[in-house]
């Protein structure tokens, strides 16, 4: 069953063309990895879905309705969840109500302003759940921006999984790691997108063959490619334009 | 006994309030409390918006005044029997009358934060204050309205002659708005307030509107804004154009930050500061304008956090036990700190005033003689010199006191 499905998408910015017409479905629970060579517009296409920019022309659908040019929090609510490339917490409030924020609204208390949270037993031990998840349950009463890197970031996908979505969408997820904290995130990326639909931005290619069932090429806003693996491996026009000088770099 | 553990803090507030009057009954020390009351109110409403939203406005008198008009409107209607009810009510006219306000305005003031805010908020503080010059017969023009709040029925026999009264009336309301806005931030829409404050933008990819999310905290700031002002009406009677324009709105900018934005307690210390200033010095000294304006540069400048912040700054001294090893290099550098302020004080009072004689401090001195300036410009430098010498062992007996043994550093960052 197909879950997000793009069809023609374009996007503009003044006289550029970023995205030149993309056309993608995803299924669900499919591990969907996108790559591609700088400014290809892996991030546009990341922002296009979950709302952040409007589309030029072209549908995106999420199940049986259209979500281009709905505002961020709207897709959101739809279960579709993201990260951002560069850690984008909320920096002076602790760990724990970090993540309590990011759970409010799919456990139903949208803007109110009469239940007192911290009488919210369910919901906080939801909170310390997806906190023992990401690892971070020691570091609950703990400033985020001032978490070791590491830190943030776990903290940064807590954020996006703790809401529960169908799908997750991670940007370059471990960006700025080292080899043994890129490690340690794959294992955690893999154990939190369990049995959902993980759409993920990543440069180490080593990672992506890792995590991903399925990946799309993405070069000059344009998707060259979208196969399982093996395919793109040995697909000749990937090499050509991307893959050959990563692969043999890496 | 858990209920009376978590509630000891506010029983204590309770107990200040109401005991405070039996320290201090003269009229002058009466009148300074009610001030101080309406200005807690006022104070922490613009925290709403400003240590807990993230939106610095400019024209948070505009509620402020509103609602006091509109509650001084509600006494002359009480008064000529339009409507009978008891005058302990007038801070909820007040309240309700700042809500109206606040969302109505803030429909299109919120829509962002930052500049856009802070200009908009400046723009319907002087747009109002302008029209309350123009239209004479709601705010009376410069001489504002005036009512009077002995009329309407009489609270179990109380009739409000007296100030003592107000305060403990002004009491009730206090501690209930304080508790109100201290729930407030433990609700998903108080807190989901410090997330868009510290990030907008993610706080809509975690389903919430930041517009509306501070839409939100915008009305219930107006509310609480406009409550103080009905405290405000019911203390003084009266009110004028000066009280919704942009003097009495940078005021509570003013005595928020030097309280400290960070914290709850923040806009009550900085409340209670900026009254006394405001009522004692004002009668000792005219320059006390300026020496307001150098506290509010030496707080930005060096304590960032308010004094609220200061006190907070001991809190993991005070757990680890020791704060003791701070006390005397405090002291050191304290004493000449504070010989410092008066002298330097006593050279901007002496050539200041108008007279030859200037008593200070039980000492007399000619202004017109050299010699008395040199001797106090002695006495600061050499208090200066005294603090240099003891500021770096201040410096190190805090880190001492706040150094992270290393066991506890591995742990953390395992």
């Amino acid at each position: 069953m197909t879950v997000l499905s793009l069809n023609d998408v374009t996007k503009n910015f003044g006289e550029t063309e970023i995205i030149r017409g993309v056309s993608l479905a995803i299924e669900k629970g499919e591990k969907h990895a996108i790559i591609g060579p700088n400014g290809a517009g892996k991030s546009t296409l990341f922002h296009l879905i979950s709302g952040l920019y409007n589309v030029t022309s072209g549908s995106i659908r999420f199940k049986d309705q259209e979500i281009q040019n709905k505002q961020p929090y709207e897709i959101n609510r739809l279960g579709v969840a993201r990260s951002f490339q560069v850690t984008n917490i909320f920096a002076r409030m602790n760990v724990f109500e970090n993540v309590r924020c990011a759970l409010l609204w799919s456990s139903g208390y949208k803007y109110s302003f009469w239940h007192l949270l911290g009488r919210q037993k369910e919901l906080n031990e939801k909170t310390m759940h997806v906190l023992e998840q990401i690892g971070l349950q020691k570091k609950a009463l703990f400033p985020a921006g001032e978490l070791a890197y590491a830190h943030q970031r776990a903290l940064e996908l807590g954020i996006a999984i703790a809401s529960g979505a169908e799908i997750i969408m991670l940007d370059e997820p471990v960006a700025g790691m080292s080899h043994s904290e890129a490690e340690g995130a794959v294992e955690l990326i893999r154990r939190i997108t369990e049995g959902k639909t993980l759409i993920m931005v990543e440069h180490d290619m080593n990672i992506v063959f890792d995590v991903a069932d399925k990946i799309s090429v993405l070069v000059y806003g344009k998707v060259i490619a979208s196969d399982r693996p093996e395919n793109i491996r040995a697909n000749a026009q990937v090499q050509e334009s991307y893959l050959g000088e990563v692969v043999t770099s890496a | 006994m858990a209920i009376l553990k978590k509630s000891a803090v506010w029983i204590g507030y309770l107990a200040a309030l109401l005991a405070l009057p039996q320290f201090f009954d003269s009229v002058l020390a009466v009148s300074i409390f009610n001030q101080m009351a309406i200005a807690i109110v006022f104070g922490l409403s613009y925290n709403m918006l400003l240590g807990q939203g993230g939106m610095l406005s400019f024209g948070h008198a505009v509620y402020f005044g509103l609602g006091g008009f509109l509650a001084v409107h509600a006494l002359l209607m009480i008064e000529v029997e339009t409507v009978y009810f008891s005058i302990i009510w007038i801070p909820l006219v007040g309240g309700f009358i700042g809500l109206l306000a606040a969302l109505f305005i803030g429909t299109f003031s919120t829509h962002k934060a930052g500049t856009v805010f802070a200009m908009i908020s400046l723009g319907i503080g002087e747009l109002l204050a302008a029209s309350s010059l123009i239209f004479v017969s709601f705010f009376g023009g410069e001489a504002g309205v005036s009512g009077d709040r002995t009329f309407g029925p009489p609270f179990f026999g109380i009739e409000w002659f007296q100030n003592l009264e107000i305060y403990y009336l002004a009491v009730a309301w206090v501690f209930i708005a304080t508790v109100f806005m201290y729930l407030f931030t433990q609700t998903p829409a108080g807190k989901m307030a410090n997330a868009v404050r510290d990030n907008p933008e993610r706080a809509e990819f975690i389903g919430y509107s930041a517009r509306k999310v501070r839409y939100i905290t915008f009305c219930a700031a107006g509310l609480f804004a406009g409550v103080a002002g009905g405290l405000f009406a019911l203390n003084y009677e009266f009110i004028t154009e000066e009280n919704l324009n942009a003097a009495t709105s940078g005021r509570v900018l003013l005595s928020a930050y030097i309280g400290g934005l960070g914290y709850f307690i923040g806009p009550i210390v900085g409340a209670v500061i900026l009254t006394l200033m405001n009522s004692l010095l004002s009668n000792y000294s005219d320059l006390w304008m300026l020496y307001l304006g150098i506290m509010f540069l030496l707080t930005v400048m060096f304590l960032p956090r308010g004094f609220a912040g200061f006190i907070m700054m001991h809190q993991l001294a005070w757990v680890r036990g020791k704060i003791k090893s701070l006390l005397v290099p405090y002291l050191l550098t304290g004493i000449p700190s504070l010989l410092f302020l008066i002298s330097v004080v006593g050279l901007i009072e002496l050539s200041h005033t108008d007279e030859a004689e200037l008593y200070y401090f039980g000492l007399s001195f000619n202004s017109t003689a050299a010699m008395d300036f040199i001797l106090i410009a002695i006495v600061a430098l050499g208090s200066l010199l005294s603090i240099r010498r003891s500021l770096p062992q201040l410096r190190a007996a805090w880190e001492a006191a706040n150094e992270i043994p290393e066991s506890v550093d591995e742990e953390s960052t395992s």
